[in-house]
């Protein structure tokens, strides 16, 4: 998968390289929306990420351009969320956008939602080490033992378990469980973890529900 | 209309008033000299009139007292001289309409005059341009039997002197008039300079007002009432100016001392990590501590940027109609573990339906509920109710607990607003929450209250019902 990074700040660039390479995608850098221009006419990405203040053409020309050609997913950043500004992005035909600061999780996971795109699958089973979920039958099953869970701790399993391996924050399980669009400076997400944990986690080994320090929770294998 | 009424009058508001002094004096003078005129005008020509019909009768009576008509021709300077002056007609005419006698100095033909009885008027000796000086002239008239042999007797007087007369009062009456109108003019103008003059002083006063002296009044205008209303007004925007700028400048004050704490943190903690060598374990532990003061930033910018847009007039909000008891179900869904840990129960009492923002009614709701669970004594209920208050629908968050202290109730919508300024809890975002409610209630054109006892501390958000 192939990954073109069109951003001006130089930190910012190199950052979402190195992540985005250790995640395993292959990652072209431009500095410039000149350089990002040529870059996107020569050769073929999967996915694009544009910043919107670019020297040279800015990023919302650049999309323009890019548009004429071809519907490679676009991704872009921007520093600016006045609403107008969002709008703006999508009607010139951006698939999705992220407001600066953001959490590189966060930035993970779009990329990958939009390279999964067009082929969405709805899964019905997950399963992680010996940790099952039966999202028709409602039903979550540890080795042997049925468990019993809350709606919203259900939900929020399900959702550590669709996205397994990926660092979910604090905001985003709080908004696709209980649809908290804001942060509300309160532990509510850390607390429905602890209680998930304890019927999920405690009683077995090994332990999936892992707490990644600063950035928020995630649910796999330990290595 | 009368703006573009408005935008032909003189800018400067002495001139306006001295023009309309001097169209309110030529609109007085001008009806008081027409109406003058007129009754100058009347009592002229009744006087005329009277000394015609003198005049006539008195021929009557000569015309008896004479011997003869013959003997009266024989001394027409008699009558002329009685008469006085070139102004005077006389005529006596026979049955044919012959003079007998006539006193006649502009040669005016001799009126054919219809009959009748007793002493008649008119204005006749039509105009004839052949003859110059021919002038019309006003007429009485009587017919009598004098020895059997009709006659006419007819006096005259001419119009020339009574119109030149009149016309030189004319003449007067428009000199008066302008000259009347210009007095006027200067006098407004004088006038208005000198009653104008506490406006004056009201502008010097507030050009001397700028950032650094918004605690200065507008003073000096008391003793003129319209002034003094308006430089209350004025005083009163001024106070109201003074205390937002205050706000403002105290809010740029605490935003930087609410950045300096995560900064201080963050380049406290990296330094130290980079004085020596350290483990790995520890350089994690420093970017993961790290990664949490930058989320702290980042959360207060948001917020800070929630309520500087809320602010900006012309915010779209989007409307709906909510059912209160779902929503807070929802966001009582939300709250439900944290609570349980405290030993808090939450109980929703919300019915009924509103017409909000929806995002925005749950931001301001989970606000109120995280604080209430914040500050409430454990083991006690917090209660979330809704009631209708006179064309107001009212949301009220209540939990028991330690009353707020009276001082701090004012001021605990302000951003940054704490009670108690060191019991600054790590990771939230520095005293924006309750701001942030209540400029959601302002976006919504209502109004967030609190009050507190010993009983309960109640927030209330008061929503105006669109009907």
């Amino acid at each position: 998968m192939r990954i073109l990074v069109v951003e001006d700040e130089v930190k910012a660039a190199d950052y979402l390289r190195k992540g985005l390479g250790e995640s395993g995608y292959v990652v072209e850098v431009a500095n410039n929306g000149i350089d990002g221009q040529f870059l996107a006419q020569e050769s073929e990405f999967d996915l694009i990420i544009l910043d919107v203040m670019l020297p040279g053409i800015d990023g919302w020309q650049l999309l323009q351009i890019i548009r004429r050609k071809s519907q490679v997913p676009v991704l872009f950043l921007t520093a600016r969320d006045a609403i107008e500004d969002r709008v703006k992005g999508l009607e010139l035909g951006a698939d999705d956008y992220l407001v600066k600061p953001f959490s590189y999780a966060e930035l993970l996971a779009r990329v990958r939602t939009l390279l999964r795109r067009g082929a969405p699958r709805e899964v019905e089973q997950f399963q992680v080490a010996d940790l099952q979920l039966d999202v028709l039958r409602r039903r979550v099953v540890r080795g042997t033992e049925r468990i019993v869970l809350t709606n919203k701790e259900f939900a929020l399993l399900q959702l550590l378990m669709e996205r397994s391996g990926e660092v979910l924050s604090r905001t985003q399980i709080a908004s696709q469980v209980w649809q908290m669009n804001f942060d509300s400076d309160t532990n509510v997400v850390d607390v429905a973890i602890r209680r998930l944990r304890a019927k999920v986690d405690d009683p077995f080994n090994p332990k999936l529900i892992h707490t990644v320090r600063g950035m928020g929770y995630t649910l796999e294998v330990p290595e | 209309m009368s703006s573009r009424w408005n935008a032909h009058l003189p800018r400067a508001l002495s001139l306006r008033l001295a023009l309309m002094f001097a169209l309110v004096s030529v609109l007085l003078l001008g009806a008081l000299g027409f109406y003058l005129y007129q009754s100058l005008e009347r009592e002229i020509v009744w006087r005329d009139d009277q000394a015609l019909i003198g005049r006539v009768e008195r021929m009557r009576t000569l015309i008896g007292d004479a011997d003869s008509i013959e003997a009266l021709r024989k001394r027409p300077q008699l009558y002329a001289n009685m008469l006085g002056n070139r102004d005077n007609l006389l005529w006596v005419l026979d049955a044919a309409g012959q003079p007998l006698i006539e006193i006649n100095p502009t040669h005016l033909p001799v009126p054919i005059l219809p009959p009748g009885v007793g002493v008649q008027l008119q204005d006749g000796g039509e105009h004839n341009s052949a003859e110059p000086g021919n002038e019309s002239a006003r007429l009485a008239w009587q017919h009598v039997t004098y020895e059997g042999q009709a006659l006419t007797l007819v006096a005259g007087k001419l119009l020339a002197e009574r119109a030149q007369m009149l016309a030189a009062y004319r003449l007067k009456l428009w000199l008066a008039l302008g000259g009347g109108a210009l007095l006027a003019f200067g006098l407004g103008w004088v006038v208005s300079q000198r009653g104008l003059r506490p406006v004056r002083t009201l502008a010097g006063r507030a050009a001397a007002i700028d950032v650094q002296h918004l605690h200065l009044r507008l003073e000096g205008v008391e003793q003129v009432q319209e002034l003094q209303h308006l430089g209350a007004a004025l005083n009163q925007m001024l106070a109201r100016l003074e205390d937002g700028f205050g706000r403002l400048s105290r809010f740029s004050e605490d935003l930087a001392h609410e950045m300096r704490t995560p900064l201080n943190n963050l380049m406290g903690q990296t330094e130290l990590a980079l004085r020596k060598p350290r483990s790995n374990d520890e350089y994690q532990a420093l970017l993961a501590s790290n990664l949490e003061e930058y989320e702290r930033l980042a959360r207060m910018i948001d917020n800070m940027l929630f309520l500087a847009r809320a602010e900006k007039p012309g915010t779209v909000l989007h409307h709906e109609p909510i059912a209160l008891h779902d929503a807070v179900a929802q966001l009582c869904d939300y709250f439900e573990g944290m609570a349980e840990e405290r030993g808090i129960t939450l109980v929703n009492e919300a019915h009924g339906t509103l017409n909000a923002d929806p995002q925005l009614l749950r931001r301001a709701l989970a606000n109120l509920i995280a604080n209430a669970l914040r500050y409430g004594s454990a083991d006690s209920p917090v209660r979330i109710t809704s009631q209708t208050l006179d064309g107001q629908l009212e949301i009220s968050v209540s939990n028991r607990g330690d009353p707020i202290a009276p001082e701090h109730l004012p001021r605990l919508f302000d951003r940054f607003y704490r009670c108690n300024p060191a019991r600054s809890q790590p990771g939230d975002s520095g005293g924006l929450g309750l701001a942030i409610v209540r400029s959601i209630l302002q976006m919504h054109g209502g109004s967030a209250h609190v009050e507190s006892d010993v009983e309960a501390t109640r927030f209330s958000l008061r929503f105006p019902v669109r009907v």
